[in-house]
């Protein structure tokens, strides 16, 4: 009981600032920039190749990596923030073992997270569908494909979020945990592949395009398994962090 | 800030005197507190008071487990914070005067505490109006000035009606009429039986406030006990040899401070063995009568800072 009245107020907290608006902006404008691209764009010869089977159009609606990116700068704020302004001070008042708080913090994360991941999916399904109509071509994913697109999409942003928490309650300031969710997520991926190739099918957009079945570079459970390496391993060295730490 | 009702002087159950058991805290090797006892007692208003740096906060946030002690052991009710079965029913605290964010309400801020001990939400509009915040309980608490703040908080520490207040300077900031406010509000808790620990560095609110205080500087135990004792253990003492009644003074164990150039404030001695102690030297006193210090002399006699007044030793020094 207590603990759902620790979640409970750790998701009042998500909702009670403009954050999460500002977050819904940006993925309108993705939706945005989707649509005009779908509507409007071509490939190199000037052709709608992009657009033109099932599997292509899924592939553009697949949001999972955006997802992951987006949720995990929303965790890695929401998480810094509580130190940045103090009110982490609260939290541990009332929920003196941090273990507690920080886990309750992560479950609302991830909820948060989740949620973003599948208004971006869905804004992006939504932005293409919107897109098509301008062109020759018709709605082409099945029902199961554009499932998949928003599990996908969910379940990365879930992830993203608890990665960007872990890393925001380690680092403990605003723009070290932007920062450090940036690289974990964008930069070192692309660096390890360099140094060791077959790390290529178990980067965080590898994962993610797995899921949202538009990539086979690793199975399913594989892939599902591995995103939550990527988000538990900052996660636990956040709550190790916070519970060894004095907050001052 | 309102008046307050029977209810706002806090429940009276159960008594929990704060203790702080040779607590050492150090960053780094540097010692921030060493060393530091003391007690304070339910149903009394303990100042606590010392230079910035003192160790006042760090041993604040040791007693609500926002800080682990080096060593040594900082309990409420005998119980250290986290161990306490209702933390924030027992112990409303402020340590943080800017501890909110920004981009919030401050009815938000509340009903998130609300949330999380498991408050009627109801209570949150109850504490805003008792502080006087009602009509801007929904602006950002970006906008709120420093002493909407500081009310905020304490609205905060009251959410929970509990028994202990534990408040790191709640008089920053605040109107005379926010300070009087606040002063009837501990005093009225304090005089239900509750335990109020007030750090402070405005000496003339803590004056008007404290029934005890614990003075700290450099992070160790300065004194700590009654203001009323603390501030009356003296007497003024003119006489027509001030130089040969010193010396007679301590030899017979005073302590003794210059004040004017005719003037002796003297500890540890009564009237009665002034008296005595000047006729026996044959030295004629021109005034001899109880010295009572203000707050500010004795916390610069105690923590050795600036000041006009007299400049000597005193007894809880030694």
């Amino acid at each position: 009981m207590n603990r759902f009245r620790t979640v409970r107020a750790e998701l009042r907290k998500l909702t009670s600032t403009r954050m999460p608006l500002a977050f819904l902006t940006v993925l309108v404008v993705i939706g945005v920039g989707t649509a005009i691209a779908v509507a409007f764009g071509t490939d190199m010869d000037g052709s709608k190749t992009f657009i033109s089977t099932g599997a292509e159009q899924q592939s553009l609606m697949a949001f999972a990596a955006n997802a992951l990116v987006i949720a995990g700068l929303f965790g890695a704020i929401a998480v810094a923030r509580e130190y940045s302004h103090g009110t982490v001070v609260l939290t541990f008042l009332t929920t003196p073992r941090r273990s507690h708080a920080v886990l309750a913090q992560l479950a609302a994360i991830f909820v948060a997270g989740s949620l973003l991941g599948l208004v971006g999916a869905a804004v992006s399904a939504g932005s293409v569908a919107v897109g098509l109509t301008a062109t020759d071509y018709g709605f082409m994913v099945p029902a199961a494909g554009l499932l998949q697109v928003l599990a996908a999409s969910t379940l990365a942003g879930g992830a993203g979020a608890v990665l960007g928490a872990g890393v925001g309650s380690f680092v403990r300031n605003t723009g070290g945990a932007v920062t450090g969710t940036f690289l974990l997520l964008v930069i070192m991926p692309p660096l390890a592949v360099q140094a060791v190739g077959g790390a290529a099918s178990w980067v965080p957009t590898t994962l993610a395009n797995v899921l949202s079945g538009v990539d086979s570079a690793v199975g399913v459970g594989a892939a599902i398994a591995a995103i939550a390496v990527w988000a538990l391993v900052p996660a636990a060295m956040g709550l190790v962090g916070v519970a060894r730490r004095d907050v001052v | 800030m309102q008046h307050l009702s029977d209810h706002e002087t806090g429940p009276t159950a159960r008594s929990y005197p704060i203790s702080i058991e040779h607590v050492t805290k150090t960053y780094g090797g540097a010692p921030a507190v060493s060393d530091l006892s003391f007690v304070a007692e339910p149903g009394r208003v303990t100042g606590f008071l010392g230079p910035n740096g003192a160790g006042k906060s760090t041993t604040m946030k040791i007693l609500l487990g926002l800080a682990s002690p080096t060593s040594g052991r900082a309990t409420i009710g005998g119980v250290r914070y986290d161990e306490l079965p209702d933390p924030t029913g027992t112990v409303g605290a402020s340590v943080e005067s800017d501890a909110f964010h920004p981009g919030r309400s401050g009815r938000n801020h509340l009903r998130i505490l609300a949330d999380a001990t498991g408050t009627p939400l109801e209570r949150v509009d109850e504490v805003l109006e008792l502080v006087d915040l009602g009509a801007a309980a929904n602006r950002h608490a970006g906008a709120y000035s420093l002493g909407m703040k500081q009310r905020l908080g304490l609205a905060a520490a009251l959410l929970c009606d509990p028994p202990v207040l534990v408040l790191d300077e709640p008089g920053n900031g605040l109107d005379p009429q926010g300070i009087r406010t606040l002063r009837n509000l501990l005093r009225s808790r304090a005089a239900a039986g509750n335990t109020v620990f007030v750090s402070s560095h405005l000496l003339g609110e803590v004056e008007q406030l404290a029934d005890d205080v614990v003075v700290v500087n450099q992070g160790r135990l300065v004194t700590h006990g009654a203001l009323a004792d603390l501030r009356q253990s003296a007497s003024l003492v003119r006489a027509a040899s001030p130089e040969a009644l010193r010396i007679a003074l301590e030899a017979a164990g005073g302590i003794v401070e210059s004040g004017r150039p005719d003037t002796l404030v003297v500890r540890g001695l009564s009237l009665d063995e002034i008296g005595e102690r000047a006729f026996c030297a044959g030295i004629a006193l021109y005034e001899l009568s109880r010295h009572t210090d203000s707050l500010e002399d004795r916390f610069f006699a105690w923590t050795g800072g600036a000041d006009d007044g007299p400049q000597s030793t005193t007894k809880e020094e030694q």
